[in-house]
């Protein structure tokens, strides 16, 4: 075989490879969408002739209108939950990543503290939020403790175990190449902890959304979860829909935000 | 009663874990022995007989219940940079490429990474991992992830290089492929070595000195000389004589 075969062979094959992963990538992302298709169509179709009133389930195209018409006001209503989603989340985020570190670092620290955080961990967040909008009232900063309080925990867990397992051998190695504990733990224990990082601020940011939309439902004059709640007031179910959707959407983004910084994460590390 | 070229000089020391307790467990009982500046000595023992803690010991990763240790004229208290290691597993970082990972002590002494590229980049070179710089330890074979170790413990010229069993988890074939690489590699480096083995074939192949460990509590019964010329091919596995020290060795070890 001539070094001209073998390229053409090459270049024959390429485009075959690259039509099966569009087509691959088209399959993953036509078969949810046209099932999310299919049961809408199927909702649609049974409203219609079961003639169910519009108050108990509305139609997609009802929720759709509702949607349009109360467009700028729902997307007014979302920047508070946004905002305080994000911001929650972020303050979460570096206290856990801190504390997770401190107690890593330091033993007499990590067993003082752990239990506790374990014990605390035990009570069901939300049943705490009444007592933040006590002490720090109605507006938005009880409403980002709240988040914080929530999404603080599956980030800080997941840090520490992270941090606990890194491989001994390692550590045991930079301990024979008289690395101190903080570079040991900077180029070691730190980068090794991310993929568990990661998992536990995929968690943060989904409770972090729960916490604020708890908030507002139990005291606000702003978001989402206040607008659902006035909404549900005035039976507006096909508006409630619209906002949830739009919740929906802030969700996913947060989310999104979260797995670019993993890819982030994970050129830095060098992966 | 020292020579000035000894080393490593290892003086009554014993390993007692968990000393008074029911869970008590005398590891190395008081051994001495000493290793000559440039020398390349083996300690072949059966499993659990205390040699790798002998090894950590003159590592500076554990420390003796009683006696002493000296490298270089120091009596050991902590881990020196002047120590190369290979552990027994490579202990490679997952998420570096191979060239990171050989570069590794620089960073870890927080020492200027720039100037040493280059020889590490020639080390890998030498063990056979050209064209394998920026793969990753996932992607190389077991044997290659220990060639990335050996240039991590060469890289930055230690004067004393000690190894933990660093080819017990390879393949036969394998194995004698990576005697013949460190072999290459210490006669071109020429460090004090200190190697830790129990297979009987290895120690001779690589060895200037085999001491060899009784079984728990740990020490050394006899000190035998390999006279075979360097460098050294697998050939001389073959040879009678070869094959008379392995004999003679085994036979110390299972009495």
């Amino acid at each position: 075989m001539t070094v001209i075969d073998t390229v053409t062979a090459t270049a024959a094959r390429a485009p075959v490879r690259l039509r099966l992963v569009t087509l691959d990538r088209l399959r993953s992302a036509a078969l949810p969408i046209g099932f999310a298709a299919a049961v809408l169509l199927l909702w649609q179709v049974a409203v219609d002739i079961g003639g169910y009133p519009k108050v108990i389930l509305p139609a997609p195209s009802d929720i759709a209108s509702a949607l349009a018409a109360n467009f700028s006001e729902i997307c007014r209503q979302a920047v508070p939950t946004t905002r305080d989603t994000l911001a929650g989340f972020c303050i979460a985020a570096v206290l856990g990543i801190g504390l997770a570190s401190l107690l890593t670092v330091n033993r007499l620290l990590r067993d003082a503290i752990y239990p506790l955080v374990i014990v605390i961990q035990l009570v069901p967040k939300i049943a705490w939020t009444p007592l933040f909008i006590v002490w720090a009232g109605i507006g938005w900063p009880s409403r980002l403790t709240i988040a914080t309080f929530i999404a603080f925990f599956p980030i800080f867990m997941a840090m520490l175990a992270g941090l606990e397992s890194t491989d001994g051998s390692l550590v045991r190695l930079c301990r024979a190449l008289t690395a101190t504990p903080w570079r040991t733990f900077w180029l070691v224990r730190f980068p090794a902890s991310m993929p568990y990082l990661f998992s536990g601020l995929k968690i943060g940011i989904t409770l972090s959304v729960i916490g604020v939309v708890v908030a507002e439902f139990i005291s606000s004059s702003e978001g989402l979860g206040f607008f659902i709640l006035k909404s549900a007031a005035l039976l507006q179910t096909d508006v409630i829909l619209a906002a949830i959707l739009v919740l929906c959407l802030v969700g996913l983004a947060s989310f999104g935000l979260v797995h670019l910084g993993e890819l982030a994460v994970r050129r830095w590390r060098g992966d | 009663m020292t020579a000035a070229s000894d080393y490593v000089v290892i003086d009554r020391v014993a390993k007692t874990y968990n000393p008074g307790s029911r869970q008590q467990v005398d590891a190395v009982t008081a051994t001495s022995f000493s290793v000559k500046a440039g020398e390349f000595v083996t300690l072949l023992g059966p499993s659990g007989c205390g040699k790798s803690t002998l090894l950590m010991m003159v590592a500076g990763l554990d420390t003796p219940s009683t006696g002493t240790i000296n490298v270089a004229g120091q009596p050991m208290a902590a881990p020196r940079a002047e120590t190369g290691i290979m552990f027994q597993d490579p202990t490679l970082l997952p998420w570096k490429s191979a060239l990171e990972n050989v570069l590794f002590p620089f960073r870890a002494m927080n020492r200027p990474v720039a100037p040493f590229e280059g020889r590490a980049a020639q080390l890998l070179d030498q063990v056979g991992l050209a064209g394998f710089h920026d793969h990753k330890p996932r992607q190389l074979s077991g044997g290659m992830r220990q060639r990335v170790a050996i240039c991590r413990a060469l890289v930055y010229e230690p004067d004393l290089l000690l190894m933990d069993e660093p080819f017990s988890a390879l393949d036969a074939i394998t194995r004698d492929e990576m005697n013949l690489v460190l072999m290459k590699m210490w006669h071109d480096h020429r460090r004090t070595a200190l190697f830790v083995t129990h297979s009987i074939r290895e120690a001779v192949f690589l060895s200037d000195r085999v001491l060899v460990m009784s079984p728990r509590p740990g020490r050394v019964v006899e000190d035998v000389a390999i006279p075979f010329d360097r460098p050294r091919t697998l050939e001389i596995g073959e040879t009678a004589e070869f094959n008379r020290i392995c004999a003679h060795l085994r036979n110390r070890i299972s009495h």
